[in-house]
């Protein structure tokens, strides 16, 4: 048993800078397609919310779209398919876009219901004292939607963060990647697999202690 | 000329009417309570006079203007466009039933909030308006808390505040104290009694009987839509005419068996 | 233009009958084991309650690929031959078992708790309280969220294909490779796979609007 260990852990330890570097190409990818689902999830929201069916409707249906297929393929049609149109983004490029495509796309859902879960009562009141529909939205709803978003915000970025694994599939060297290379070159790819799942699990708890953090703190107030 | 007139209002719920052309004038510093057993229409009749509802027929005035509707060049009713809607609300101020304070901000900041963001008063004087509001109802202490650190009777005095900030002419009142302890109560209505020593106009709708014999100077009974009795409060409460408003008046004068 | 797609349909719906047969297998074996742990979590022992915690904050906080290849690799170290699908396939269950665990146990935790106190109080003991008061009051918090949860596994599905297992994806990949049709292969894939997943989409949502008006 301790010779298994032992061996292991020699392993890992050779392992470990190229395990390191994939992590720091993770954690890139999704420092670089987080702030873009994030602003393209606003992008879509007023056309999402606009009243007229032929603006939300076509939003509606990109957000379907998004929904109801693999991120996967998503990403498989953006790699494969510029090129044919004569672009040719890295593959690191095609990965953040697909990542922040498909998430800006659940976000715009997650805003649309903070702002709904505010009550009507507050549009009321808001109204009552003479508030425009604007000025109720700027000073009134937008406010409480905002505080009320930071839960289902930060689920999202954890599996954000985990969705950058898939990107392993275009060739991208992040953590996963460097996981299935080192496998070939070795015997103990279990080993390996549990050492990366480790890394994603620190990545995900990071993410979720900060965001309830946040959380904590601006919920204080009520 | 009148404060408010309503000339046969009618309002509908999808295929329920629940105002059944009610007619009646407020005169300038009145003070008029409206009791009613709940269905009644009341809530719906304050929220029309501020243009939270709309009404299928019938005119509402406040201060000899009508508001809400205009004849279109086709003569058709057409309703007013909301910004239009919202420089009446300035003038006819509503308390809610459930306060609905902006829990994001202190109570402060919620009375400063109509002044500030709908008069565009500089932040000095909105502030120095609504601390003398919160000090006029008794809140001068608690200027920087939020709502939800404040008791029920605390919050509807704040809420009082807020909607005095914008100076209105007139000031409604739904059920203000139904949703609060029986002790909270009446630090709202001795507020409520200082605004009509005052020379506000007020519609109050309210179930505190008591109250509206001591500040009133009118009572109306509404039942089904309809103005059933209306006249001065001690004839209406001590002798009323109608049959339904003797019924409604036994409940609170001890017989809660009636039926 | 669209040939392309045409003529390799019928390859691509082999790719997707056995994606169906994958995402059916995954998801009625992970919700059926995740409904039991997620029970177990509510459930008297502490020890139980400490390990079901600590297996679902593992494999919620990792992504579903790692898991596959875990799976993939931990079968031989083990000595165990089985085949990718095999392989894919109980990692897959694993996870969606965690992840409903989590939905149930949420779920029988947010029932009032003074319906429990008052099955006690009549004397039921804990199997009953949960036959008859517990799960079906939670049955009805749960179903929206575990039928996002199974939509989210139909897709999952699709990552068995970086591991090597054959299926819709996996399919659409070798035509593309061999034709170099990308968008009309893939936005043709894309199509497949929302006609099998548009359904279960609206299912949740319909189940959603329900729960929100009885209150």
């Amino acid at each position: 048993m301790t010779d298994y260990l032992a061996q292991t852990a020699v392993l890992l330890a050779a392992l470990w800078p190229k395990l390191v570097a994939g992590f720091l190409i993770t954690v890139e990818i999704a420092t670089a397609a987080a702030p873009l689902a994030l602003v393209f999830g606003l992008v879509l929201l007023a056309p999402r919310m606009d009243r007229r069916v032929f603006i939300s409707g076509p939003t509606v249906a990109f957000v379907e779209l998004m929904r109801n297929t693999p991120l996967l393929v998503q990403i498989y049609l953006i790699y494969f398919g510029l090129p044919v149109l004569g672009f040719f983004p890295s593959e690191f490029a095609c990965g953040v876009a697909g990542i922040a495509l498909q998430h800006g796309a659940f976000l715009v859902e997650t805003y649309r219901g903070a702002i709904e879960s505010v009550s009507v009562r507050q549009w009321d009141a808001a109204r009552a004292i003479g508030m425009s529909r604007l000025a109720a939205l700027r000073h009134v709803i937008l406010p409480q939607a905002a505080m009320k978003i930071l839960g289902p915000l930060g689920n999202q970025l954890i599996v954000l963060a985990k969705d950058t694994s898939l990107v392993s599939a275009i060739g991208v060297m992040e953590l996963t990647m460097t996981g299935k290379l080192a496998i070939e070159r070795s015997a103990a790819s279990a080993e390996v697999f549990v050492a990366i799942a480790l890394f994603y699990l620190a990545l995900t708890t990071v993410i979720g202690g900060v965001m309830r953090a946040l959380e904590y703190r601006v919920a204080g107030r009520f | 000329m009148a404060m408010i007139e309503i000339e046969e209002l009618r309002k509908s719920f999808g295929t329920t009417e629940v105002l059944k052309g009610v007619s009646f004038a407020v005169e300038r510093g009145e003070v008029v309570v409206v009791l009613g057993p709940s269905g009644s229409g009341k809530s719906t009749l304050l929220r029309c006079i501020n243009l939270l509802e709309d009404w299928q027929a019938g005119d509402i005035r406040i201060d000899s203007e009508i508001i809400g509707y205009q004849a279109d060049a086709g003569g058709r009713r057409r309703a007013w466009p909301e910004a239009r809607a919202a420089k009446v609300r300035e003038q006819v101020g509503l308390v809610f039933q459930s306060f609905n304070l902006f829990p994001h901000r202190t109570a402060l900041e919620n009375v400063m909030m109509g002044p500030l963001h709908v008069r565009r008063m500089t932040k000095p004087r909105a502030r120095e308006l609504a601390a003398g509001l919160l000090d006029k109802v008794g809140l001068a202490d608690k200027a920087d808390r939020y709502p939800a650190t404040l008791s029920g009777g605390q919050q509807q005095r704040v809420a009082i505040a807020r909607a005095l900030a914008m100076q209105p002419k007139v000031m409604l009142f739904d059920e203000v104290t139904s949703a609060l302890d029986p002790e909270l109560v009446g630090e709202v209505l001795i507020v409520m009694r200082r605004l009509a020593e005052e020379g506000m106009t007020m519609i109050i709708v309210t179930h505190e009987i008591p109250f509206a014999r001591d500040v009133s100077d009118r009572i109306i009974f509404v039942d089904g839509g309809a103005i059933v009795e209306q006249g001065p409060p001690a004839a209406v409460l001590a002798a009323p005419s109608s049959a339904r408003l003797k019924l409604f008046l036994r409940r609170f004068q001890g017989d809660y068996l009636a039926v | 233009m669209i040939n392309v797609l045409v003529t390799n349909l019928p390859y691509l719906l082999r790719g997707a009958l056995v994606t169906l047969w994958l995402a059916l297998a995954v998801v009625s074996l992970g919700t059926l084991l995740g409904t039991g742990l997620g029970i177990l979590a509510t459930g008297g022992s502490r020890v139980l309650r400490a390990v079901v915690t600590v297996y679902i904050f593992a494999l919620r906080g990792i992504p579903v690929l790692v898991v596959m290849f875990l799976g993939y690799y931990a079968f031989p170290a083990l000595g165990v031959r089985v085949n990718a699908y095999v392989a894919v396939g109980v990692a897959q269950i694993v996870y969606v078992g965690a992840f409903t665990a989590e939905i149930v146990r949420s779920a029988i935790l947010s029932v009032h708790p003074g319906q429990a106190a008052a099955a006690r109080s009549l004397g039921m003991r804990r199997g009953a309280i949960l036959r008859a008061v517990l799960l079906p009051q939670a049955r009805r918090i749960a179903v929206a969220p575990l039928l996002n949860n199974a939509l989210t596994a139909v897709k999952q599905t699709s990552y068995a294909s970086v591991v090597g297992a054959w299926e819709l994806t996996y399919a659409a990949r070798e035509i593309v490779e061999r034709t170099l049709a990308s968008f009309q292969i893939f936005l043709g894939v894309m199509a497949i796979y929302f006609i099998i997943c548009y359904p279960l989409s609206l299912l949740a949502r319909w189940y959603e609007k329900r729960l929100v008006v009885p209150h």
